[in-house]
């Protein structure tokens, strides 16, 4: 695959960097798209952090990149890999599937909205939905608010009734509280990223953040991303780039996208911690260190992409 | 270097001893304090904690308006003096240095009798990168130059620091990720000092927790319990 | 100026030293989070984008 963004918008100043992450990534999944193939007991016994987990995120990402990218030839590479996803599901049968198997679990129905939201339905799964999703069960507290959050989310996309109230349950997670900003590890830092993804529906939506909790974290993910970029957690300080550009004006800091950008392999790949994989290193364990972080990365290009600061500060001039 | 290594234990030794003492004192509210008692033996290492900890030494003096307290031949300010005398900052000083040095002497102006002896003359520290510095760097030096947050030394310092709140807010939450709890702490005391502190830092609380996580580091100490002592803007 | 001090090279050792406490350079960052982390992210804490796998939590006590 080859995605050319030539004479494509510029509006972005630093339009060249952020497409050249896309689409190195791009490239490098549609590579590893046998990383991605579902195996056949993918219902029952393979475990599903090696295997839906993967695919449902390539799937959401994609479908993000498919909806905001300004260059059209990166939309399409990404609305590519989004059918793919969905005919590894065999046509979402595979949500019937695991609805049938686990009626009281969360992901199918978190999954299965990401495709819903695009509009690939599966009437036999929907049914099924529909039964557990009515139950009182259903509506018990979880354990986690932000990924209760996603429950939303997912209910909002299938067109279910929601089971809680969004604002209720977003005031009480880590960004609803306003965590100290020095207290956070990295659980909580990865639950600050995605109480802003499932509030803006993955960066669709970023009016829907509230103003002060845009303006905490105006004022504290320069600190964020410095820290964790310190620390090399890749995937966390690309989460961070995203969040920065789902707020009002899209904060961009130029020095952290370099150091991103930096940290990729030669073929596009972002690891998760630290250095590249090893070149000898087998496929798999290329994929498992770096499918993640790498569509963190794209994800993050993009809505900074589509974002577009009015103009790109000088690294000396970030501060003050 | 094995000589030079030894200097550094035996010096971070007594500087600890006598940060220890300055935080008793502060936390006493300074009634009894006498830098001149607090110091084991009146060595050449005794003079160079003096000259490491810089105005911090004579915090406790700066506790209620910073009565001057001795005569004129009052032990604190000889030895102040020597110490002033003993380590002046070289010809390829570090800016830190440099200010830490002016603190010194701001402070001996401010809090020690003034004797028959002039003080030495304070010498020019550069202050562009109050400015310039990523604010990471920033917050580095700010700490570094924490015993200058007493209040009524170095104005210029403080007022260029305070415009760039926010980028120390940020460097405290960097230090205490990164675990380095004597700049925490440090910053924590310029930061109690400024009137725009972003309330979501939790300061009172970070303060708290840092002096706790530090398990006693006596220069930690010294910076939370001048936290305590010196709040509020005094701009 | 009082300078009855006796050691010019133990003084000039220690100038040294004072310079290197009064400019140091930062600690090397020392990063350790829960060790609750480390099993979260099995089937029942699955988030989309979090990382693939438990690892192993980085805590070089340095």
């Amino acid at each position: 695959m080859s995605i050319r963004t030539t004479d494509a918008g510029r509006a972005h100043p630093d339009a060249e960097l952020l497409d050249g992450v896309v689409t190195g990534a791009l490239q490098w999944l549609d590579s590893m798209r046998g990383a991605f193939r579902l195996p056949a007991d993918v219902a029952t016994d393979a475990d599903p952090n090696t295997t839906l987990k993967p695919l449902g995120e390539l799937a959401e990402l994609a479908q993000v990149l498919h909806a905001l990218h300004p260059v059209a030839p990166v939309r399409e590479a990404a609305a590519d890999l989004f059918a793919f996803a969905w005919k590894e599901t065999r046509d979402g049968e595979l949500f019937a599937e695991l609805v049938r198997g686990e009626p009281a679990g969360t992901y199918p129905v978190e999954l299965y909205g990401v495709f819903a939201r695009a509009g690939l339905r599966h009437p036999g799964a929907e049914e099924l939905i529909g039964a557990t999703t009515a139950l009182r069960r259903w509506r018990v507290a979880r354990d986690d608010h932000t990924r209760t959050l996603g429950v939303l989310n997912a209910e909002a996309r299938v067109g279910l009734p929601p089971h809680a109230r969004f604002d209720a349950v977003l005031a009480c997670t880590g960004l609803g509280r306003c965590s100290e900003p020095w207290a956070l590890d990295r659980k909580a830092a990865y639950g600050i990223t995605h109480d802003v993804f499932h509030t803006t529906d993955w960066g669709r939506a970023p009016g829907r953040l509230p103003a002060p909790l845009a303006d905490y974290l105006r004022l504290w993910l320069p600190a964020w991303t410095e820290s964790w970029s310190e620390e090399q957690l890749w995937d966390l300080v690309g989460e961070f780039l995203a969040v920065s550009a789902c707020l009002p004006d899209a904060p961009y800091d130029a020095g952290a996208w370099r150091r991103l950008a930096a940290a990729r392999t030669p073929d596009g790949a972002l690891p998760e911690i630290g250095d590249p994989p090893r070149r000898d290193a087998d496929q798999q364990a290329v994929f498992t260190a770096c499918y993640h972080s790498t569509l963190v990365a794209a994800f993050a290009a993009t809505l900074a992409r589509a974002a577009a600061p009015a103009a790109l500060p000088q690294e000396s001039e970030r501060t003050p | 270097m094995a000589g030079q290594a030894q200097e550094n234990s035996s010096l971070s030794t007594v500087v600890a001893d006598v940060a220890g003492g300055v935080a008793l004192a502060l936390d006493g509210e300074g009634g009894s304090y006498a830098l001149s008692a607090l110091l084991a033996q009146r060595d050449t290492v005794a003079l160079a904690a003096i000259r490491v900890l810089g105005a911090d030494v004579l915090a406790p003096y700066a506790l209620n308006g910073g009565a001057v307290r001795g005569g004129s031949d009052a032990p604190d300010s000889q030895v102040v003096r020597r110490a002033l005398a003993a380590y002046p900052p070289g010809a390829d000083a570090s800016d830190v240095s440099l200010w830490s040095y002016r603190g010194l002497v701001e402070a001996s102006r401010a809090f020690l009798p003034p004797g028959g002896e002039d003080w030495p003359v304070e010498p020019q520290a550069g202050d562009t990168w109050v400015r310039t510095d990523p604010w990471p760097k920033l917050a580095h030096r700010a700490s570094q130059l924490a015993a200058l947050s007493l209040p009524g030394l170095a104005p210029g310092l403080a007022a260029g620091l305070a415009a760039r709140t926010d980028d120390l807010a940020r460097g405290f939450v960097r230090a205490v990720r990164r675990r380095d709890w004597l700049q925490a702490a440090g910053l924590g005391r310029w930061l109690v000092r400024m009137p725009d502190v972003p309330d979501t830092l939790g300061l009172e609380a970070g303060l708290v927790f840092v002096h706790r996580m530090s398990g006693g580091d006596p220069r930690v100490s010294l910076h939370a319990s001048a936290a305590r002592c010196f709040p509020g803007g005094s701009r | 100026m009082a300078t009855e001090l006796t050691a010019p090279v133990e003084t000039a050792a220690l100038a040294a030293a004072v310079e290197g406490l009064l400019d140091s350079a930062e600690p090397e960052g020392i990063y350790r989070d829960t060790r609750e982390c480390g099993g979260g992210l099995l089937l029942a804490a699955l988030l989309l984008i979090s990382p693939p796998t438990p690892r192993a939590p980085k805590t070089d006590a340095r």
